[in-house]
C-alpha cells in the first residue's frame, strides 16, 4: 500500500467572479521511504499541491488517501491533528518563531500534542542533535545563520516523527554551498531513517539528487520519473 | 500542562511589546484604581462611623435647637438655657444623662505662630457621653467653673507637640488674649456624625468659661444618653414635649444613631451607583484599549499563527493563546490599578485621619473585573486569530 495517493485532485479558487482552476486533475502516488522532488515553473500549481498534500488546504474534488484512508471529509480539527502527527513542514523562509529559542521552536509541534515539558525537551534535544544543532539549543533564530536556522526548522519538522516531510524550496533562501549541506541532511535522513521526503524546488541540481522527480505543468503532473541518484 | 506554557508564551509576547502593552493598560489601571480607591474610601468612612457608635453606643441622641425665622435675621440663635438642659435627666424618664456643649473659634498663639482652632465648652459628663479616653492628665471637671483650664483633642495634641507648641499637661498656652492651662490630653477617637469633631481637633474648656468668653457663644447642641430600653423615637417625643413646655418654648431637631446610619446607607447606595457608572465607563474605555492592542497583535503575528496552525495547532489552541494573552494583559492592569487604588486610599485615609484598611472585597472586585474585561474584550480578537486561513496566514509578512 502506498503512503499516500492523490486521485484526480482538482482545486479551484474564486478570483473575484472568475473561478480559476489551479490543480486540474493531479494523480500522484508516493511510497513510504521515497525521496521525491516536485519541479515546475512558478504558477504551475506546485505550492497549491503542497498545501493539499500537507492538509493546509482541501481539494475541490478528487480523492486523497493517506495511509489508505480517505481524507476528503475531515473537519478542521481532524486536519490539524493530521498536520500535527503526519506532516513535518520545512519552509523556504525557515519560519521559526523569533521570540523562542531553537529548543522551544522544536518543541512547538509537541506542545499541540499535549506532551509534558520534560518529554518535549527530551525529544527536541534528540532532534537538534540529529541535525547537528544540539549546541545551539538555547539560541534565538536571530543568533543563527540561515543554514543553522533551516537545520532547526528540519529538527522541528522531525520532532513529531511525521510520515511525510514536506519541504517547500528549503534551499531557496540559502547560498549554494549551505543549500547543499541542507540537501545532504535530507538525503541522510531519507537513507538512514527512511523518512519520506517531498521537496519542492526550482533548482535542477537539487532535483537531480532525488531518486524520483515529478514535473508539473499547468496544474497537472507532466512527468514522473525515477532516476539514478546523482552524486552530490 | 499546557496552561503554564501558554501563560509563559503570553507573558513573553506582551513583554516583547512593552510600550504598547503599558499604554493599553492605562485605561484599565485608572478604571480599577479609581473604583478601588472610591470603594475603599466609602467603606473606611462607613467603618469609621460604625466604630464611633461601637465606642459610644447607639443609645445617644443629639438635640439641636431649630432655628426660628425671626432669629435668623437677628444673627445667632439664643441657644438653650444651661439650667433647662441640666435638669433633663431629673425631669425626663427617658434621659439618663446629658452633655450640652457650646462651640466657638479662637486663635492660638505661641512665639509668633498663630493658628485658628475650634474650642468647645463642655461639662464633666462630656467625656463619658462620648466615651473618650484620656492620654494624660484629667478631663474638665464641673468644679472648674469659669477656670482657664483646657483639655486638648487627640489629633490637635499630636500636631501641637510636633510643632513644639505644647509638650504636655501643666503647660500654659495663649488663646485669644487668655492664658489657658492644659490639664489633660485626649486620645484620638473615631469620628462619625455624632461626636463633635472638636474632640479630636480642638480644645475643650469648661462650658461656663466659653459662655463667658463672648455673648455669641451659646449652647446649641445637647447630647443625651437614654435610659436602657427606651427607643430613640420615644425619647424624642418626650424631649420635644419638654422643650415646648418651657417658658421660652422652642422647637428642637433630634438626630438619632438610626437616622445617621440610615443616612449613611442611603449615601453609600448613591455612591455605589455613581461608582458603578464611572467604573464601567473607564473599564469600557480600558477594554477597548486592550481589544485594540490584541487586534494589532493578531495582525502582526499572522505568520506566527500560520506556522502554529501548520504545526498542528487547533483553532481553539490559537484562540486560547490570544485569550490568555488578553486576560494576562488586563490582569496586569488590574494589579497596577489595585496598587494605585490602595495607594490612593492610604493617602486619603491618612489625610482624613481614618484608620487605614485594605478592603479585601475591593481587591477581589479589581481582579475579577479586570479578568472579565480581558475575556470580554479579548474574545473577538482571539476569534479572529483562530479563524485565519492557515495558508494566507503563512504568506503574511
Amino acid at each position: 500500500m502506498s503512503l499516500f495517493k492523490l486521485e484526480n485532485i482538482r482545486k479551484s479558487f474564486a478570483l473575484g467572479p472568475v473561478q480559476v482552476e489551479v490543480l486540474k486533475g493531479v494523480n500522484l502516488e508516493v511510497e513510504a521511504g521515497e525521496l521525491v522532488s516536485i519541479m515546475g515553473t512558478s504558477g504551475c500549481g506546485k505550492s497549491t499541491l503542497m498545501n493539499v498534500i500537507g492538509f493546509l488546504d482541501q481539494p475541490t474534488s478528487g480523492r486523497y488517501l493517506l495511509e489508505g484512508r480517505e481524507t476528503s471529509s475531515l473537519t478542521d480539527e481532524e486536519l490539524s491533528t493530521i498536520r500535527n502527527k503526519k506532516i513535518g513542514f520545512v519552509f523556504q523562509q525557515f519560519n521559526l518563531l523569533s521570540r523562542l529559542t531553537a529548543l522551544e521552536n522544536v518543541c512547538l509541534p509537541l506542545i499541540y500534542r499535549g506532551l509534558n515539558e520534560r518529554e518535549q525537551h527530551r525529544i527536541a534535544r534528540e532532534m537538534l542533535a540529529q541535525v547537528g544543532m544540539d549546541e545551539r539549543a538555547g539560541h534565538k533564530p536571530t543568533e543563527l545563520s540561515g543554514g543553522q536556522q533551516q537545520r532547526v526548522a528540519i529538527a522541528r519538522a522531525l520532532a513529531g516523527s511525521p510520515s511525510i516531510i514536506l519541504a517547500d524550496e528549503p534551499t531557496g533562501a540559502l547560498d549554494t554551498r549551505v543549500g547543499q549541506d541542507i540537501m545532504n541532511l535530507f538525503l541522510e535522513l531519507n537513507s538512514d531513517k527512511n523518512i519520506t521526503t517531498i521537496l519542492i524546488t526550482h533548482d535542477p541540481n537539487i532535483a537531480a539528487q532525488c531518486r524520483r522527480v515529478v514535473r508539473m505543468k499547468d496544474g497537472k503532473v507532466a512527468q514522473s520519473a525515477d532516476q539514478a541518484r546523482g552524486a552530490p | 500542562m499546557m496552561l503554564k506554557a501558554s501563560l509563559r508564551e503570553a507573558a513573553r509576547s506582551l513583554a516583547a511589546a512593552k510600550q504598547r502593552s503599558l499604554l493599553a493598560l492605562l485605561g484599565i489601571v485608572i478604571g480599577i484604581g479609581s473604583v478601588i480607591a472610591l470603594v475603599s474610601m466609602g467603606t473606611m468612612a462607613q467603618r469609621e462611623t460604625l466604630r464611633q457608635f461601637m465606642e459610644m453606643g447607639t443609645d445617644v441622641i443629639s438635640i439641636q435647637e431649630e432655628q426660628r425665622r425671626e432669629d435668623r435675621a437677628g444673627g445667632a440663635p439664643p441657644g438653650f438655657s444651661l439650667e433647662d438642659v441640666l435638669e433633663m435627666p431629673a425631669r425626663l424618664a427617658s434621659v439618663r444623662s446629658v452633655a450640652p456643649y457650646a462651640s466657638a473659634f479662637g486663635e492660638l498663639r505661641k512665639e509668633g505662630q498663630r493658628q485658628s482652632i475650634p474650642i468647645l465648652g463642655v461639662t464633666e459628663g462630656f467625656l463619658d457621653m462620648n466615651k473618650l479616653a484620656l492620654a494624660e492628665g484629667r478631663f474638665i471637671s464641673d468644679l472648674d467653673v469659669l477656670m482657664s483650664h483646657a483639655v486638648v483633642g487627640g489629633n490637635l495634641a499630636e500636631r501641637l507637640v510636633k510643632q513644639g507648641i505644647i509638650a504636655g499637661v501643666g503647660e500654659d498656652i495663649y488663646f485669644d488674649d487668655r492664658k489657658l492651662t492644659v490639664v489633660g490630653v485626649l486620645r484620638p477617637a473615631a469620628m462619625g456624625a455624632m461626636r463633635p469633631y472638636e474632640c479630636n481637633e480642638g480644645l475643650m474648656l469648661p462650658i461656663s468659661t466659653v459662655l463667658r468668653l463672648s455673648p455669641q457663644n451659646t449652647v446649641r447642641t445637647v447630647m443625651a444618653r437614654l435610659e436602657p430600653g427606651v427607643t430613640s423615637s420615644q425619647a424624642a417625643d418626650e424631649i420635644r414635649q419638654y422643650f415646648s413646655s418651657l417658658p421660652r418654648a422652642g422647637q428642637v431637631r433630634i438626630t438619632s444613631p438610626e437616622q445617621i446610619i440610615e443616612h449613611m446607607e442611603r449615601q453609600s447606595r448613591m455612591f455605589t451607583l455613581l461608582l458603578g457608572a464611572i467604573g464601567s465607563i473607564s473599564l469600557i474605555v480600558g477594554g477597548v484599549g486592550v481589544m485594540n492592542v490584541m487586534l494589532v497583535s493578531v495582525s502582526e503575528r499572522k505568520r506566527e499563527i500560520g506556522i502554529r496552525r501548520a504545526l498542528g495547532a487547533q483553532k481553539k489552541d490559537i484562540q486560547w493563546q490570544f485569550l490568555i494573552e488578553s486576560v494576562l494583559l488586563s490582569l496586569m492592569g488590574g494589579f497596577l490599578g489595585i496598587v494605585l487604588g490602595v495607594g490612593a486610599s492610604f493617602l486619603i485615609a491618612r489625610y482624613s485621619q481614618w484608620q487605614f484598611e485594605i478592603i479585601h472585597g475591593a481587591l477581589v472586585l479589581g481582579v475579577g473585573v479586570s479578568m472579565a474585561v480581558g475575556i470580554f474584550f479579548g474574545y473577538y480578537p482571539a476569534r479572529q486569530a483562530a479563524a485565519l486561513n492557515p495558508i494566507q496566514a503563512l504568506r503574511a509578512e
